[in-house]
């Protein structure tokens, strides 16, 4: 039996390389929080750029890699799924279902991915999206990748039945590229690869895409917090602590607050009427209601009209689930106020993922 | 009576820290309003007390000052507060708004009341001698 190169070097680099990328982004995305966000979205951006270059390859590739050559038109599947179908030296009807299947739902998630980091954190090229948006695209991509999780399975699934149906190694066949050559397989036009003309239009498109992403992040962010302090504010509140941003409570909760400065979590804080006075309407011009970030939404919109304590939210309690209660009250944190500890950017309003690191205990 | 109300309203309209005062010359004034001489001594005993008078957060001046004024206190809130004590921050005791703005908050929240004008001369006495 005549072996012959079915899978290319490059189609075998792609396949591996998107169980790779596929596999990291799965992990950090289903099993872990904001400590992995990076790394999602580094592998989720490396498959998507595979995908991208997989696309290039089924209009420029080789007789098996083309998208001419195993797109199956509805009676090759039907007469697959009979069983009436002879073997395919690439992709059989059905696999070649799979293929396209998995290569759109891979671009889904992307798209979706990056529509979320741009509504919900305000981060990557489409940062002009709104809160609310993201949060709703956040459950199409879940939802996208739950079902790449099931056709990922079904993927495997086909393998070994098709290895047991034709009674050859299909994963193997997917490392040496090598399959054997039978009579009766089903025949296939012979198409020549472009490799020079495919590098140069993927290098274009990721590039080309690559260059649009990075103008469009640099643009500046509709709903962004307040970045310019009032100055009495500023003084007045980081007296005794850190300055929460006015966009971490709605209008109501901050006036609230100021009209009980006597009594302020404990301590008196109190301050003449003009200076008050002042500051509630510094407060209340930049609160909650006027940022469409993340801690707006989930913290300053997200609380009853009685709270004043962000540590008594649902949300924040949930966010922070994972961490001792030790880290809170021993040096450097030393209180659950004391959000700058951790949060390198907190008194901006945004508490960015990418800007949390939890100090190590000291002892001094 | 008089020239401390004059001079506390010209002081109002100074920027904070605006180091417009010393140590001694508050000393001076607020024995003046007492009519007694400071005393160290009172003021330490009232700096180290607990009165049990204010809010339950901050039964005494050491809840965030700690009981040695010559190295920096911790607020509640993890912030750290620098020395009381001239000697270790001779930015103390040189603005009167500051001063009184401090004293107005911080006796009410230890002691649930304004602190005389004796108890400030002592405090400020004691923490001077430090």
């Amino acid at each position: 039996m005549a072996q012959k190169i079915v899978w290319d070097r490059y189609i075998r680099l792609f396949h591996w390389g998107l169980v790779a990328t596929i596999a990291g982004a799965a992990v950090t995305g289903f099993l872990m929080g904001a400590e992995a966000l990076l790394i999602h979205i580094v592998t989720g951006t490396l498959a998507v750029i595979l995908v991208t270059s997989r696309i290039v390859w089924g209009f420029l590739g080789g007789t098996y890699a083309r998208f001419s050559s195993f797109t199956p038109r509805p009676r090759d599947v039907l007469a697959h799924l009979r069983g009436g179908g002879v073997r395919h030296l690439g992709h059989n009807p059905l696999g070649a279902l799979m293929v396209l299947a998995l290569l759109a739902t891979i671009l889904g998630i992307g798209l979706s991915g990056l529509a979320v980091l741009g509504g919900t954190l305000k981060t990557g090229p489409l940062s002009g999206l709104s809160f609310e948006l993201g949060r709703t695209l956040r459950e199409g991509h879940e939802l996208l990748a739950t079902g790449l999780l099931v056709l990922i399975g079904l993927h495997l699934g086909g393998v070994i039945f098709e290895s047991l149906r034709s009674r050859e190694n299909l994963a193997r066949a997917m490392v040496t590229g090598r399959k054997p050559s039978r009579s009766g397989d089903h025949p296939d036009a012979p198409r020549k690869a472009h490799p020079r003309a495919a590098l140069a239009l993927g290098a274009a498109l990721v590039l080309g895409l690559g260059g649009l992403a990075i103008a469009a992040t640099n643009r500046p962010v509709p709903g962004a917090p307040v970045a310019e302090w009032d100055a009495l504010t500023q003084d007045e509140c980081s007296a005794c602590h850190m300055t929460y941003h006015p966009s971490l409570l709605p209008r109501t909760n901050w006036r609230a607050l100021m009209a009980g400065l006597d009594d302020h979590f404990g301590e008196d804080a109190s301050l003449p009427a003009d200076a008050t006075g002042q500051i509630t309407d510094w407060l209340e011009a930049h609160a909650a209601e006027t940022a469409d970030t993340l801690p707006a939404h989930r913290l300053g919109l997200g609380v009853d009209e009685s709270t004043l304590r962000l540590t008594e939210t649902r949300f924040w309690k949930r966010t922070h689930r994972d961490i001792p209660d030790a880290t809170f009250t021993r040096k450097p944190v030393l209180s659950r106020a004391n959000c700058r500890a951790c949060h390198a950017d907190a008194e901006t309003g945004w508490f960015s993922p990418f800007q949390i690191s939890i100090p190590k205990e000291t002892l001094q | 009576m008089k020239p401390l109300i004059l001079c506390l309203a010209a002081l109002a309209a100074t920027p904070a820290l605006a180091g417009d005062t010393t140590p001694e010359a508050l000393i001076a004034t607020y024995s003046a309003e007492a009519g007694q001489p400071a005393d160290p001594a009172r003021g330490e005993a009232l700096f180290l007390a607990e009165t049990g008078g204010g809010k339950p957060d901050t039964p005494s001046c050491t809840t965030c000052h700690t009981a040695d004024p010559t190295r920096a206190g911790q607020a509640r809130t993890g912030k750290a507060i620098e020395p009381l004590a001239p000697r270790a921050n001779p930015a103390r005791f040189t603005d009167t708004a500051h001063v009184e703005k401090w004293f107005g908050r911080n006796c009410n929240s230890v002691l649930g009341r304004d602190c005389t004008a004796a108890e400030k001369s002592d405090i400020i006495t004691w923490l001077t001698g430090l």
